[in-house]
């Protein structure tokens, strides 16, 4: 759309008309106001002064009684073209009165004046003189102003007529020069007009060209500039292109490469290569090691399927790598190509220093292409999980359910944290001899948004996986030792070997029983596996707090491999025996024979036990003729959320 | 036989003395003593407070002076303006330097009355004739009814006895001057007055027949 020109020299004339006829409604408005009026007072004094000037005498001729005086004084002023009638009243009457013989036709256009007429050389006043006067002066005046206006009016606008053309005329060439340049470009020249002459649109003509010269070289210099620019940018952009799609320690494509692969072809299959621990390697000979044997791998496989067109080897990551299959091979092809390269790999001797390295690894493949990446992850992931060396993604492996369900449950996991929705359900222990509760187990439980109860089984793994544990273990330790602040009673809380690794849980820990003074009341319950499995850290962890008088339980004790030697080591207070060998204990002689051999030990030790599931009173029986000295189940009471003593 | 005897007494009256004009002497003591008051130094004049209307008269003019007297304190009761007044009557005979006078009106005197005017110069007050004739011996107002009511003023009096007159009034005056138409004026009015006089006279035998 063209833009249309707002003209200078219209805007210039257009204000001068403005205020041309402001001036003019301001004359008028002068007029009407300020000499309308004075117009007017001058013809009331005027009539003001004649009555002035007769007054004396009218006023003596009254005085003295000589009333045919005052006719012929009144006479006198008729003889005034102006003067319409002279009235003389006394006491409210007419005593006199002319009236010239235009008084009728000028009446309508005539005012009055009055004055009061005085006692000579006194202030009585004795009368009253009157005059009308015409108003034919006050509006030929008016009129004659109003010609004289109208007149200046005529002026103004034919003055404006010429100032505009005028105006117009000397800014035009301006115009002239605007559309000359209007098609103006860097490389193109214009030719600018009135450059001779002697005034400022010279000046600006001058002026133009000398700017059109510097922009013309300017634009030379620029464009040269912008062809070297972008020269350098295709380069630049070559090479980021090449370091966007290649891994830089192999310069074999990468993951996005293979994304891109993968988008670009209709059929094909994909094997994802994974070095097995190959983070050892790192740790042990560092990282520059590491880099060398994946260098080394690299060009292994690069030789491997050098020859085959229809496979292209990437690295996707530090230890994995990838052969993207652009055509779809026979599947028993594809199966043998993956347990080839195992074979292949496992004779590989890679040389680093002195030191002669060997690799395995553990391969995933996808046998189509929809979702390749994802499916080859998943099922390098169950291989490894199922130390297999090679697995083929089956849909049947479930596993993106899986992963669904946990991700799920981490929301609701965050969800409760969030909203204070995990809580200490209190189970009680009793004494086998007294029956009385000596002490509780604290059980975690979440509530779900529809306030059920979800037992640990169902999210503790995940928050294991999920970092959440350690925040989960926090709750717990804190909710129970406020809960058994004031409550005479012991209480047991689960500890796992992550929660006793961890030095801000213990830091926690410790805090808590300081804060609630519950460190002659805590039992950790710790399990026996664990306790084995990692000894050091557990041992020292177990000094640690009873050295501030807290006990320690083992946990499903007869589960493993039940170490007694490890456990005099650790010296526990308790040990709860595995709800596995107390659940059948009223039936299965083999399960009472291994609680016997426990309990026997556990009171040479010192140690006392507790049977865990207890669900019926076969089992309870049984768990008091074997002298075990507590006992805990659904039979004598169920975690509930408060503990009835 | 009524018409001959008022033909009798006015020939007698004209053998032995003189005859004023009834409706002139109204005329001017209603206007003179309202003179007084135009004089702008009339402050200056009153005696005690007053204003004293002295009328000289010749000893046959009493009762002329009398009516006068009567007819001003009819018209005035008592009050010029915001003065009291007091209508003096002077026979000429006991006119001295004691007689007050605000102001002085004279009657028909065939001698003297240059005497009265030299005594209203020193005093600085205004003097009245009834006589026009009177000017010339320095009387400053007179007054004649002619078409209308004419005031005469002498100006040659006006000027030596530099009395200060309300402006008006010396524009409705007529001035008379010692040396010019006095006697014209004189001739004129009398001419005027025999004319009222006939018509007068005429007047009054219309309704007696």
């Amino acid at each position: 759309m063209k833009k249309r020109i707002k003209s200078l020299s219209t805007k210039i004339v257009f204000l001068i008309a403005l205020i041309s006829l402001l001036s003019i409604l301001v004359i008028f408005n002068v007029f009407e106001k300020i000499n309308k009026k004075a117009f007017y007072a001058v013809e009331t004094e005027k009539a003001d002064l004649v009555l002035s000037t007769i007054e004396p005498l009218i006023a003596l001729n009254i005085y003295l009684d000589m009333n045919d005086k005052i006719e012929s004084t009144m006479q006198k002023l008729i003889e005034n073209p102006n003067i319409l009638a002279v009235k003389v009243l006394k006491n409210g009457n007419v005593i006199d009165e002319i009236r010239s013989k235009d008084y009728e036709i000028n009446i309508s256009e005539s005012f009055t004046v009055e004055k009061a007429i005085f006692q000579p050389n006194s202030k009585n006043e004795i009368g009253t003189l009157v005059l009308v006067y015409s108003a034919k002066n006050y509006k030929e005046l008016v009129q004659r102003y109003t010609i004289l206006l109208i007149e200046i009016f005529i002026g103004f606008t034919i003055f404006y007529l010429f100032f505009s053309l005028y105006v117009k005329y000397l800014l035009s060439p301006l115009k002239i020069i605007a559309n000359s340049l209007r098609n103006y470009s860097p490389n193109k020249e214009v030719t600018i007009p009135f450059i001779q002459a002697n005034n400022e649109i010279g000046l600006i003509s001058e002026t133009l060209i000398n700017m059109q010269k510097r922009i013309l070289q300017y634009a030379k210099k620029q464009e040269n500039i912008n062809h070297y620019l972008e020269e350098k940018v295709s380069e630049k952009t070559l090479e980021l292109r090449k370091q966007l799609y290649t891994n830089s320690l192999t310069g074999l494509p990468n993951r996005l490469s293979l994304l891109h692969d993968i988008n670009g072809f209709h059929d094909g299959a994909l094997l994802i290569i994974n070095i097995d621990d190959f983070k050892e390697i790192n740790d042990l000979f560092g990282q520059i090691a590491g880099d060398r044997i994946l260098i080394s791998f690299a060009r292994a496989l690069d030789n491997i399927f050098a020859k085959e067109d229809d496979i292209t080897l990437m690295h996707l990551s530090g230890d994995e790598f990838a052969l993207f299959f652009m055509k779809k091979p026979l599947l028993d092809d594809f199966i043998h190509i993956a347990k080839k390269l195992i074979d292949d790999v496992e004779g590989m001797i890679f040389n680093y220093e002195s030191n002669e390295l060997s690799i395995r690894i553990t391969i995933g493949g996808a046998f189509q292409l929809e979702e390749a990446l994802e499916k080859a992850d998943i099922a390098l992931k169950s291989a490894k999980k199922q130390k297999k060396s090679f697995l083929l993604y089956d849909e049947k492996l479930n596993v993106e359910k899986q992963y669904k369900e946990n991700i799920e449950w981490i929301k609701k996991l965050n969800k409760a944290i969030e909203e204070n929705k995990i809580v200490p359900y209190f189970q009680p222990i009793f004494d086998t001899v007294s029956n009385k509760i000596v002490s509780s187990e604290c059980l975690i439980r979440l509530i779900d948004n529809e306030n059920n109860v979800i037992s640990p089984y169902q999210f503790l793994t995940i928050a294991k996986r999920s970092k959440l544990y350690s925040k989960l273990t926090r709750i717990m330790i804190k909710k129970s030792c406020e809960y058994f602040e004031h409550i005479d009673c012991d209480f047991s809380v689960n500890l796992s070997v992550e929660d006793i690794m961890d030095e801000e849980t213990i830091r926690f820990i410790k805090e808590s029983i300081k804060k609630y003074d519950v460190s002659k009341k805590i039992v950790f319950e710790i399990l026996e596996t664990e306790g084995i499995e990692n000894y050091q850290e557990v041992s020292s962890f177990i000094d640690e707090m009873k050295a501030i008088g807290c006990r320690i339980a083992i946990d499903d004790f007869g589960s493993g491999y039940s170490n007694f030697e490890y456990l005099l080591r650790l010296n526990i207070d308790y040990i709860k025996i595995d709800g596995s060998l107390i659940k059948n204990l009223d039936t299965d002689t083999n399960a009472q024979m291994i609680v016997e051999t426990i309990v026997d030990f556990a009171k040479k030790l010192k140690v006392l036990t507790v049977a865990e599931y207890v669900h019926n009173e076969a089992v309870n029986q049984k768990v008091k003729e074997l002298k075990i000295d507590r006992t805990q189940g659904f039979l004598l009471g169920e975690p509930k959320e408060q503990l009835t003593l | 036989m009524k018409k001959i005897i008022l033909l009798y007494l006015t020939l007698v009256s004209l053998a032995f003395g003189y005859s004023y004009d009834d409706v002139l002497l109204k005329a001017q003591a209603s206007i003179f003593p309202k003179i007084i008051l135009l004089d702008k130094k009339i402050e200056n004049k009153l005696v005690e407070g007053k204003i004293v209307y002295t009328i000289v008269y010749d000893k046959n003019d009493y009762y002329t002076a009398l009516d006068i007297s009567k007819y001003i304190e009819e018209k005035y009761h008592g009050h010029l303006g915001q003065y009291e007044y007091t209508v003096n009557l002077v026979e000429f005979s006991k006119l001295s330097d004691a007689t007050e006078a605000s102001a002085f009106y004279v009657l028909n005197l065939d001698k003297y009355t240059d005497k009265i005017a030299e005594m209203a110069k020193e005093r600085g007050v205004i003097s009245f004739s009834y006589d026009i004739n009177n000017l010339n011996q320095g009387i400053m107002f007179s007054l004649v009814i002619e078409k209308s009511t004419v005031i005469y003023l002498e100006k040659e009096t006006l000027f030596t006895q530099k009395i200060d007159f309300v402006d008006a009034l010396l524009q409705i005056v007529k001035f008379t001057d010692k040396n010019t138409a006095l006697n014209k004026i004189k001739n004129d009015s009398r001419l005027e007055r025999d004319q009222w006089y006939a018509k007068i006279i005429a007047y009054k035998n219309h309704n007696k027949s």
